[in-house]
């Protein structure tokens, strides 16, 4: 256990509370921005911070602090302490014991924090030159970045818990500008991995030149009842929006659309939904959760049944289940209940194949105003960009157009899925494949 | 207090020009913040934390570095110095950085500090919320509010020799209330704030803001589906400025600008809105959530016309940006804390009052959306392009406000809608919001009177009768 967490729980067990958590987080940053062939700015930066929880009496006090000297946290400990005396007490109040945690491989690439600045420049560089190299209605971006961080994290509790591990992260984010008779449009990608290694920017530079440049010229379409294919990262979007009613503590307040529900038919029979904490290539992956309870794969729709949902230390018991090792937090955070790599799984269609099987639909690219849905009734109306589908393939562009329906009943009419499964972050870390859904009314003009 | 002993300062800027740097600045912040829930009628949660660290900014040659730390200690600040120095880039590009003019305001006032405050007290006001949205309606299933503090503290201090300061100390409540009828479910919210301490509480009562959520819910439950279609919209005052701020005024910053990534760029003085359009950012208003005595860049807050009577006048600044486009700073060198470069933001954004009555505006509408109360939305700051959702909305029929709506979302582009605002309303309110751009949120206000756009794109599940809802 570390110096700094022996302390504090000592302390707070002399001053008077029975049991306590100390959650500590460190991390390095490294951010390189790119405009024009020139750096135009770089973050570099070393970080830390702590958040103690106590338990005195079933009451819960929690405060966080970046400040780790020891007259501040021997403050930390009477503000944590004294913040609990007003919280109402709940025999679900509790901390996890300690269970054997397999640690995760290939999640920390330590050679990350060894490469030369230079090399993480130069990949930011390309990424623009490549980008504007090819075609020729983008001649600039308006964001070329390279990122990377490492982080570790620290847990110990009152019970034995003490576990740590280290997780390391790259991306490559380019955003491209189409130019053509006034009009404009921007193209995103990304590209992600462990390391720099891992990263493929000429890839993404292509990807954010189609996505642009295959805008050009969108219009409004008619108002339409159509059949729709959301492209994977859509599709993403909306299922980091689904998480949310997940949660076991959504559940308890009745903020899910998915309360109740458990064991009933909730999607149609090709759905089948997974949040995998242990994911090899899944960047949310890590061993054990915020509470130090070992993190794993739960199956949370299979068949288009609802299995369950995921829990925390507190949600679980106040439920009668078992944690699922769901709980998530940074230290300024008590843990609450999040996903992590949520996935929508693939089907076996090629995507060319499902496209196909439309002959006179729309392909959404975009969804906008996500966070417009209700999440209580599952009510959605999103602005939408994308492309007309005409007998089986993309055609023109279309933007400024809205899709409306209900989340419950989306997931109930799709009728198809392909093997294209793809990452974004969207909430969590989330992956879904291009997905048919049956049909959705459509309102332009 | 000082946040940090002035000599260090000054030795770590020193030091960070070691490698021949054009300019250093320092930018320390102490944070201080507190919140208490109240869910299911009990106190859920009490929190508190303590942001404490300093950013280190060089340029060199135009290009920025930027090191950011928590340990304020000698040898840390001085490390820190070193590793901007070496780590810094040299650019070969020519360096220019706006000036900083003038004398910083004075920091907001504040008559109570709420953190001398006890918790009992925060916790009472929130029970009563809690009691007066229950006793709205037997339909009122669940109520979840909260409070929240928090104090921030900044120094700024740069290699011209500048040390400016500010204090922050902000208020706000939130209440959240679902009703529900047979199975059917609605939400609306209230979420009032002010730079102000705890006698904020003084003049703004929790239970009314309560009440209004809980009334609100209710209402939504005998709404009908929206209609979807073009029709005319009358957006409603306060937080129906938030169209604005994103539809349009994300593209008057002068990063997106100086990037030529906004359709607003290399149009000043040009007609960019109806003629009956002004819009002000204003970081000086008393009280309000996006003042600042002086922004994250020491620079003193003005208030900025951004469009005069339809004619784009100016952008928004940070000094990098000022200094590119040779202008003045204008005081929206804004960062959402020590871990963050400040960039180009808004404070207090609005659209300025006209001449008709909000009953003039409905009156004048045959057929219509009054979207009286936006939520969340999104935009797409390059084309400009929007959505929002209508927390509260009613139909216009005969130049009356009829049914109410739920489910409308309402679509468009920004920079074509402001010149589709064919009636400016005066009844001016602003609203606090929290704005997110790069990862980064900082407080700010919108805000604007009842406006009517002629045309809008609306999003809904409810069938539109034929022929019906068009201008």
């Amino acid at each position: 256990m570390n110096e700094l967490a022996e302390r504090l729980l000592a302390r707070a067990r002399a001053l008077g509370a029975e049991e306590a958590e100390v959650y500590l987080s460190r991390g390095s940053e490294f951010t390189v921005k790119v405009f024009q062939g020139r750096v135009e700015s770089l973050v570099s930066a070393d970080s830390r911070g702590l958040g103690l929880r106590t338990f005195r009496e079933r009451r819960v006090g929690f405060a966080y602090t970046s400040e780790l000297e020891p007259a501040a946290l021997d403050a930390l400990v009477e503000e944590a302490i004294g913040n609990g005396r007003y919280n109402h007490a709940e025999e679900a109040n509790v901390l996890p014991d300690p269970e054997p945690i397999e640690p995760l491989q290939g999640v920390y690439v330590p050679e990350l924090l060894t490469y030369d600045p230079e090399r993480k420049v130069d990949f930011a560089l390309a990424l623009e030159r490549v980008a504007t190299s090819l075609d020729p209605r983008v001649t600039r971006v308006s964001d070329a970045v390279y990122s990377d961080g490492a982080g570790r994290v620290e847990l110990a509790n009152s019970r034995g818990v003490d576990a740590a591990f280290e997780r390391t992260v790259a991306y490559g984010v380019i955003d491209a500008i189409a130019e053509q008779d006034g009009e404009m449009q921007s193209g995103f990608a990304f590209t992600y991995g462990r390391d720099l290694e891992a990263l493929d920017g000429v890839a993404a530079a292509r990807e954010a030149v189609d996505n642009a440049t295959g805008l050009l010229g969108a219009r409004r379409a008619k108002t339409a009842r159509v059949p729709v294919v959301l492209h994977p990262h859509a599709a993403a979007m909306l299922l980091g929006v689904i998480g949310s009613s997940f949660s076991g503590d959504a559940v308890l307040k009745r903020r899910s659309l998915l309360a109740g529900k458990v064991g009933q038919v909730v999607a149609s029979t090709h759905v089948a939904i997974v949040d995998d904490a242990r994911l090899p290539t899944g960047l949310a992956s890590r061993p054990f959760d915020g509470e130090g309870v070992r993190a794993r794969r739960v199956e949370l729709i299979t068949d288009g049944v609802l299995r369950g949902y995921l829990q925390n230390t507190y949600t679980a018991r106040r439920s009668g289940e078992r944690s699922t090792g769901s709980a998530v937090r940074t230290y300024k955070s008590v843990p609450e209940v999040g996903v992590t790599n949520l996935m929508l799984q693939p089907g076996g269609e090629r995507r060319e194949a499902l496209l196909a099987r439309v002959s006179n639909g729309l392909h959404v690219e975009q969804l906008h105003g996500l966070n417009t849905v209700n999440p209580v009734s599952g009510e959605f109306s999103f602005g939408v960009t994308g492309h007309w589908i005409r007998d089986g393939a993309l055609a023109e562009p279309v933007r400024e157009m809205t899709v409306a329906g209900n989340l419950i009943s989306l997931l109930r009419s799709i009728v198809g899925l392909a093997d294209d499964l793809r990452f974004l972050f969207a909430g969590g870390f989330c992956g879904s494949p291009s997905v048919l859904i049956e049909e959705l009314p459509i309102g332009g003009d | 207090m000082d946040l940090l002993d002035p000599s260090l300062a000054d030795s770590v800027i020193r030091r960070a020009l070691r490698s021949g740097a054009d300019f250093a600045e320092l930018f320390v912040e102490r944070k201080r913040n507190q919140s208490v829930s109240v869910e299911e009628s009990q106190v859920q949660r009490v929190n508190s934390g303590n942001d404490r660290g300093a950013g280190l900014r060089i340029i060199h040659g135009g290009v920025v570095s930027y090191i950011y730390t928590e340990d304020l200690s000698e040898d840390g600040l001085l490390k820190t110095a070193d590793v901007a120095a070496s780590v810094g880039r040299r650019g070969g590009g020519s360096f220019a950085l706006s000036e900083i003019a003038g004398m910083p305001h004075k920091p907001q006032a504040v008559e109570v500090d709420p953190q001398t405050v006890d918790a009992e007290a925060k916790i009472e006001l929130l029970l009563e919320a809690d009691q007066a949205a229950r006793a709205a309606g037997g339909e009122i299933r669940q109520v979840a509010v909260g409070y929240g503090e928090s104090r921030q503290e900044i120094l700024v201090v740069t290699s011209e020799g500048i040390r400016h300061q500010d204090a922050r100390t902000r208020v706000r409540l939130m209440v959240h209330a679902v009703a529900e009828r047979n199975g059917e479910i609605q939400t609306a919210m209230e979420a009032p704030g002010a730079q102000r301490g705890f006698e904020f509480f003084d003049d703004t009562s929790p239970a009314d803001y309560a009440r209004m959520a809980a009334e609100r819910a209710l209402m939504l439950l005998t709404a009908a589906p929206s209609p979807a279609g073009t029709m005319p919209v009358v957006v409603g005052n306060e937080f129906g400025g938030v169209l604005f701020h994103e539809a349009c005024g994300h593209g008057l910053e002068a990063d997106f600008v100086s990037k030529g990534s906004t359709v607003f760029a290399g149009k000043i003085g040009q007609q960019v809105a109806s003629p009956i359009v002004t819009a002000i950012d204003d970081g000086t208003l008393p009280a309000r959530w996006g003042t600042l005595a002086v922004d994250d860049e020491g620079v003193p807050t003005r208030r900025n016309v951004l469009i005069q009577d339809g004619v784009l006048v100016s952008y928004m600044f940070d000094r990098l940006r000022a200094g590119q486009l040779a202008h003045p700073a204008t005081g929206n060198g804004r960062r959402q804390s020590y871990q963050h470069l400040p960039i180009p933001r808004m404070t207090n954004t609005f659209i300025a009052p006209g001449a008709h009555s909000v009953e003039g505006i409905i009156a004048a509408t045959p057929r219509g959306l009054y979207a009286r109360k936006l939520g969340a939305g999104q935009v797409d700051v390059i084309t400009g392009d929007f959505v929002f959702a209508v927390t509260e909305g009613y139909l216009i029929e005969g130049g009356r406000i009829g049914r109410p709506v739920r489910g409308a979302t309402i679509v468009g582009n920004g920079p074509r809608a402001l010149h589709k605002i064919d009636m400016v309303g005066n009844d001016l309110k602003l609203a606090p919001g929290t704005c997110g751009k790069e990862g980064q949120g900082v407080p700010v206000s919108v805000g604007q009177p009842t406006i009517r756009i002629s045309e809008l794109l609306v999003g809904g599940t409810g069938v539109v009768p034929a022929g019906a809802m068009r201008p």
